[in-house]
């Protein structure tokens, strides 16, 4: 075998430098603050913890391509593949005495090993919130109305939110019980196949090129399949938006159903014009704290890191910084340091 | 609004162009000369590229939408829309087997050595079985590994079978049809959602009257 460098990386390895490395940094700190603004209070999570977390807790769509390996105990355990799952955990094991609504964000990387693709990294760096205990339609405003403060203060002022709801996706596929079928069916509407949809569920399959743009969505679905709950729903959702002013930058997409089965409401997603890809997402999951023993609704979303520092810097945004004075000796630049100047020393 | 719509240069390339221009897109000589990649051809910005690589744009997004055929996704499987079957670029992608050798003998081997230029359809259609595959990638000329006695049998795309015929194969077993597909980057479904809209009402034509 031959010996490999020292210097060879393995696959999925990032490390950031200069410019990027504080542009990353400020963006923490401008969501943060943010969050903070909101009254949501960080937890800082640990980075890997038993699998059956993730698996058992988060669902199966989320681990795909967990970093397992096995614990000292012989345990197998998973380095963090969903902040989501970890956040009920401590919720419910940790702070079942706090007074509810909690309000809570966390900041770091998430781990999921994946072949290479557009803006999917191994380590993917991301910012989140979520507010446990309310299941009102409120809380579903809340979180947006954060993340679009979020997104304004690093600069973003033109991300659209696409708004969904999976039980509208849910309805859709209430005849169909076999789960290959079932599973099938899913992929189909994530990838808006309508004939691929309409092989399994029939011709009453809906156009779903039909069922994305704006307000008249809801109007043109009211029209053809009546309104149920997940309707009437996001009827809520959107004209409270528009109440506060953020009609422009709702869209709506009924067949949007996102990656993850924790999902029982609304589910969003926010894109901006620049970036291919997603800047974040989120939605609402009031079962999965169940699954850790405490029924509690509960609403979040996540903001990648990668992907929005990704556009700043498209878009030209740089994180200089800032001037600093020179001084001949280290005398010089404690007397600077303390009149609180950024020095360089050169003896 | 500008779309940017990935072409696909190869295999469907001929169909593409007719159909484009049967629902009113002419395409400007300059694709056909396909010296220049990147051709505005209002309301579109054309962009050529080989057949494999029309994912790749579209899923990053540098591209709003493209035209690909099944065999394509099947073996790179972007994440992407696919609102629309464009009908076009009909063939089937099969496990095929010498004609001296009876249907499905490959189960008696120990491993089945495919040649192929889809490794990642090979393998999950024989793994899915419980058979064990040795896949051989080749780019081009598939039909000649059996030939050679470099492999077994094959996974490809066929449209007549006469390639098929010609150097002894027959089909073995159809994997899936596959025609082209409109594919649409998830960001710009959502961007922008009406040009993207008429643009799949327009190929639709017909189609759906």
């Amino acid at each position: 075998m031959t010996r490999r460098s020292l210097l060879e990386i393995p696959s999925g390895v990032q490390c950031f430098l200069g410019d990027e490395a504080r542009r990353r940094r400020e963006i923490e700190r401008v969501a943060a603050e943010v969050f903070r603004g909101w009254s949501y209070e960080e937890i800082v999570l640990p980075l890997f913890d038993f699998d059956d977390v993730f698996t058992r807790g988060g669902g199966a769509s989320s681990t795909d391509g967990t970093y397992r390996f096995i614990g000292r105990d012989g345990e197998v355990m998973a380095l963090r593949a969903d902040f989501t799952a970890l956040a009920a955990k401590v919720v419910v094991s940790r702070l079942s005495r706090r007074k509810l609504p909690l309000r809570l964000f966390y900041s770091g990387e998430v781990l999921r090993y994946q072949p290479p693709r557009a803006g999917r990294r191994e380590e993917l760096f991301q910012i989140g919130l979520e507010h446990l205990g309310a299941s009102g339609v409120e809380a579903d405003v809340e979180a947006i109305l954060v993340a679009t403060e979020a997104l304004s203060k690093l600069g973003i002022d033109d991300a659209v939110f696409t708004l969904g709801h999976v039980g509208f996706a849910l309805d859709l596929l209430a005849g169909v019980d076999d789960p290959d079928e079932r599973a099938s069916a899913l992929e189909a509407l994530r990838r808006r196949d309508r004939d691929g949809l309409r092989r399994i569920v029939g011709t009453g399959a809906p156009d779903l090129t039909a069922l994305t743009g704006g307000a008249e969505v809801l109007e043109h679905v009211r029209r053809s399949a009546g309104s149920g709950d997940a309707l009437s729903r996001l009827e809520h959702i959107v004209s409270a938006l528009a109440a506060l002013g953020l009609e422009q930058r709702i869209r709506l997409d009924l067949s949007e159903v996102r990656d993850f089965d924790y999902y029982t409401g609304l589910v969003f997603e926010m894109h901006a014009p620049g970036s291919g890809l997603e800047l974040g997402g989120g939605g609402r999951y009031d079962s999965l704290l169940g699954r850790f023993g405490r029924e509690m609704p509960a609403v979040g979303f996540y903001l990648s890191l990668d992907r929005v520092s990704e556009l700043l810097a498209k878009r030209g945004v740089s994180s200089p910084e800032a001037g600093a004075s020179t001084v001949r000796s280290l005398g010089e630049a404690l007397k600077a340091r303390k009149q609180g100047k950024r020095v360089v020393v050169e003896p | 609004m500008t779309l940017t719509l990935a072409l696909p240069t190869g295999r469907i390339f001929e169909e593409t162009s007719e159909l484009l221009l049967s629902r009113g897109v002419k395409l400007p000589p300059a694709v056909r000369a396909g010296r220049r990649l990147r051709i505005e051809a209002d309301p579109f910005t054309l962009v050529l590229a080989k057949d494999r690589d029309v994912p790749t744009y579209v899923e990053h997004g540098v591209a709003d939408a493209g035209i690909v055929g099944v065999d394509v996704l099947s073996e790179s499987r972007p994440d992407v829309f696919e609102p629309l079957d464009l009908g076009i670029g009909a063939c089937r992608m099969v496990v095929a087997r010498p004609s001296s050798r009876p249907a499905g003998f490959y189960r008696d081997l120990s491993v089945v050595r495919v040649a192929t230029k889809y490794p990642a359809v090979t393998t999950r259609f024989f793994h899915g079985r419980g058979i064990p595959v040795e896949v051989i990638p080749l780019a081009g000329s598939v039909e000649l590994a059996p030939v050679l006695g470099l492999a077994d049998c094959i996974v490809d795309l066929v449209q007549t079978g006469a390639t098929l015929a010609a150097n002894g194969l027959e089909v073995d077993e159809v994997l899936f049809e596959s025609t082209a597909r409109l594919i649409v980057n998830r960001a710009s479904f959502r961007l922008k959602t009406e040009a993207l809209r008429g643009l799949v009402r327009r190929l639709e034509g017909e189609r759906e009257a």
